[in-house]
């Protein structure tokens, strides 16, 4: 090895490392720290607050989450959240960018109204719509102007979920239509007019050409928004003041992870034992996800 | 050569978070003129209110020249944002703290006795009992009550009159004078709070104990008899109704807004309805008798000091004054809050006041809303499983078996060591 050339690798590289060195840091203690923090707390026992001690309890948090009936209705209202928002979302933005792209009238200024949505905060739009949802609100007025029943949205366990299903729909899907958008922009016409040519019909070129060119960009939406619904947390705590009420049918994991890490004292380990069981879940879920398009993205 | 190159890294950022964590320990902020500079904080409130507190702080930084106390206001999450800054070593010197998270807190040693603290000028024997005995354990006090509230009946003076009912003085004439004041999903008689913080004393008033040795006690006959006529009032009669029912907020709004003729609510709400709705013309009674004893709830919130706080005199300088007659005289001057001290509330004149009075009068037999560290995992539970007995979902035992179970699962989890 020619000791020069050496010497000024090592001051490239330092020089590199220097560069890279606010990062670094913000990655090794705000990012990379925590989550192994978090894993040791999983399996301790810890009261942080006041004579904090901390006391290796192996599995037990773990093994609580399997006896603890509130971690398994919050697990099955995620789920259950999940299953239905998930698709909903994914084809009504497929959908709605794909009428947008049509080239109808006007069709910009309904991309920035559809949009809207996405722009505001979640916290403010869960506040708006509570207020819609209030037993004398809009929803309930325009749902009896067409005679259909009315519901106590927020007071009522069996349509509590529903509520904020709707909302967050109506909320996200505007900003994965953005995306298809782009994605749209870049099927190449030629395809179109070739199909033109053989005498498909709109909805034949949407079903053969438009569907099986999103494909990737399908993939990415479904992943982003598994982990983005599997993470419900803030409407479901303003709608239920916290308290993942009523009847527990809007306790989701995260907020579970928010009342044991923060209203209780002494079980901050369980919460991290719940959080990590709510990274493995959206893990598994995200690996099934590119097991069905595998395939799909490789074309 | 790797080997330098790592260590030059690991000395950098060595070197790097050394001088941040050095940058953050220098926090210490020490005021010009050799002042002493305490924190006080707490969370926001009306600005009527905030002014208030700037007035009395005033007084007391005139009286004390050598302190200077910096107010903080946590909008938001008071209690996350006190837990966290307390783990860090962050946390101010002096801090409200509500009563239900006392016994918590004063568990895991955080609090400053103030026993040594407090001289007998101070006159501890002037507190409201029951207020106090919430921030004391094993015969030392973390702190003093700033005031008080507790839950009186507010009715609707011109819809008793209109109904020509009388303003009841039992629980019995309370459920009758709501029949003839509903109307229809209009307007309900009775505007319910169904949540433990409301209904604790009720549960309690046939003897059983709601909490017992730190654990949920709900499904004795004594609590689940006690509770079943408030559900039925709901259910079966249809005379009461959840704020939710009827689009409002809180029960306070109910009366305001004219849906509810009558609610059980707290000093909290006098300023509200004459400022929100002047239109209404309530009035306010004691909670009407339940089972032929007097009975309500209490709400109080204390000053409290860090034990890791490095200015230890001037922070009880601070409490002492607030909590003292002078200070409360102030402090509760303009009815935010009522005093704590017996003391004040008898120069103020606020037991003859017509509003006011009934309030007061209730504290002498008032449930305190503090019970032990394990409340808040039993509250939770229950206001969780009561709302689905509530709505008829299923039977009021039903739904308190599983929220006791469940909360007594999660108490043994989080004792277990």
């Amino acid at each position: 090895m020619n000791r020069s050339v050496s010497k000024r690798a090592f001051k490239e590289a330092a020089q590199g490392y220097l560069f890279l060195l606010p990062t670094l840091f913000v990655l090794l203690f705000f990012i990379i720290g925590p989550i192994f923090y978090a894993i040791y707390l999983a399996f301790h026992k810890v009261q942080l607050l006041g004579v904090s001690s901390s006391e290796f309890t192996g599995m037990r948090n773990f093994t609580r989450i399997m006896v603890d009936n509130r971690a398994h209705i919050a697990i099955w209202n995620t789920l259950k959240y999940v299953i239905i928002v998930v698709p909903i979302q994914t084809i009504l933005s497929m959908v709605m960018a794909a009428v947008l792209n049509a080239g109808l009238k006007g069709q910009k200024i309904f991309r920035v109204i559809y949009f809207l949505p996405t722009l505001t905060s979640s916290a403010v739009l869960t506040l708006i719509f509570m207020w819609m949802f209030n037993q004398s609100g809009l929803i309930n007025e325009l749902l009896s102007a067409v005679g259909l029943p009315i519901y106590n949205w927020l007071g009522d366990p069996r349509v509590a979920l529903n509520a904020i299903m709707g909302m967050n729909i109506w909320s996200t899907a505007p900003f994965f239509m953005v995306i298809y958008l782009a994605a749209l922009q870049d099927i190449p016409s030629s395809l179109y007019e070739a199909a033109e040519l053989d005498g498909a019909n709109a909805f034949q070129k949407f079903w053969n050409i438009t569907m099986p060119s999103l494909r990737p960009v399908t993939s990415f939406v479904v992943i982003m928004g598994l982990i983005g619904t599997f993470q419900l947390f803030d409407q479901s705590y303003i709608f239920s003041a916290g308290s993942g009420g009523p009847n527990n049918s809007t306790l989701t994991v995260v907020l579970l992870i928010y009342q044991y890490a923060f209203k209780n004292l002494g079980t901050m380990g369980y919460a991290a034992a719940l959080a990590m069981t709510l990274a493995v879940i959206i893990l598994i879920a995200t690996l099934i996800q590119r097991k069905f398009s595998k395939e799909e993205s490789l074309n | 050569m790797k080997a330098i190159r790592w260590f030059v890294i690991v000395a950098v950022m060595t070197a790097l978070s050394a001088s941040l964590l050095a940058g953050c320990g220098s926090g210490q902020k020490q005021s010009a003129g050799g002042k002493v500079e305490i924190t006080l904080a707490g969370w926001g409130s009306t600005p009527e209110e905030t002014k208030l507190l700037d007035q009395v702080l005033a007084d007391f930084e005139q009286s004390h020249p050598n302190i200077k106390v910096k107010r903080e206001v946590i909008a938001d999450q008071y209690m996350d944002v006190i837990k966290t800054r307390l783990i860090g070593g962050k946390g101010p010197d002096v801090f409200y703290l509500d009563a239900i998270e006392a016994p918590g807190l004063i568990e895991t040693g955080v609090l400053e006795p103030l026993n040594h603290y407090v001289t007998p000028d101070f006159d501890i024997n002037d507190f409201e009992k029951p207020m106090i005995q919430v921030f004391q354990k094993n015969g030392n006090i973390y702190g003093f009550p700033k005031g008080y509230s507790t839950l009186a009946l507010l009715y609707n003076k011109k819809m008793l009159k209109e109904a020509g009912v009388e303003v009841p003085k039992t629980w019995d004439e309370l459920r009758a004078a709501s029949r003839k004041l509903t109307q229809g999903n209009k307007v309900y008689g009775f505007g319910q709070n169904p949540e433990l913080a409301r209904t604790f004393f009720i549960a309690q008033s046939l003897g059983g104990q709601v909490v017992k040795d730190g654990r949920a006690n709900f499904t004795t006959p004594e609590v689940l008899n006690a509770l079943q006529p408030y559900v039925d009032q709901h259910l079966i009669d249809k005379t009461a109704a959840q704020p939710s029912d009827v689009g409002a907020g809180w029960t306070g709004e109910m009366l305001g807004q004219g849906k509810a003729a009558m609610v059980l609510e707290g000093n909290w709400a006098i300023p509200f309805l004459k400022s929100t709705f002047p239109n209404i013309d309530f009035g306010t009674a004691e909670v009407p008798t339940i089972h032929g004893k007097k009975g309500t709830m209490a709400f109080t919130v204390g000053y409290v000091m860090n034990a890791a706080s490095t200015k230890k005199q001037a922070s009880w300088e601070l409490i002492s004054y607030l909590t003292g007659k002078q200070g409360m005289k102030t402090w509760t001057s303009k009815r935010f809050e009522l005093p704590t001290r017996k003391s004040v509330a008898k120069e103020l004149g606020y037991d003859k006041d017509p509003v006011l009075g009934p309030l007061v009068a209730g504290a002498p037999y008032a449930t305190v809303w503090s019970e032990g560290s394990t409340l808040p995992t039993i509250f939770n539970n229950f206001n969780n499983q009561f709302v689905s007995a509530y709505i008829g979902e299923r039977p009021l035992k039903e739904a308190l078996q599983e929220a006791q179970d469940q909360a007594n699962g999660e108490i043994e989890f989080q004792l277990y060591d």
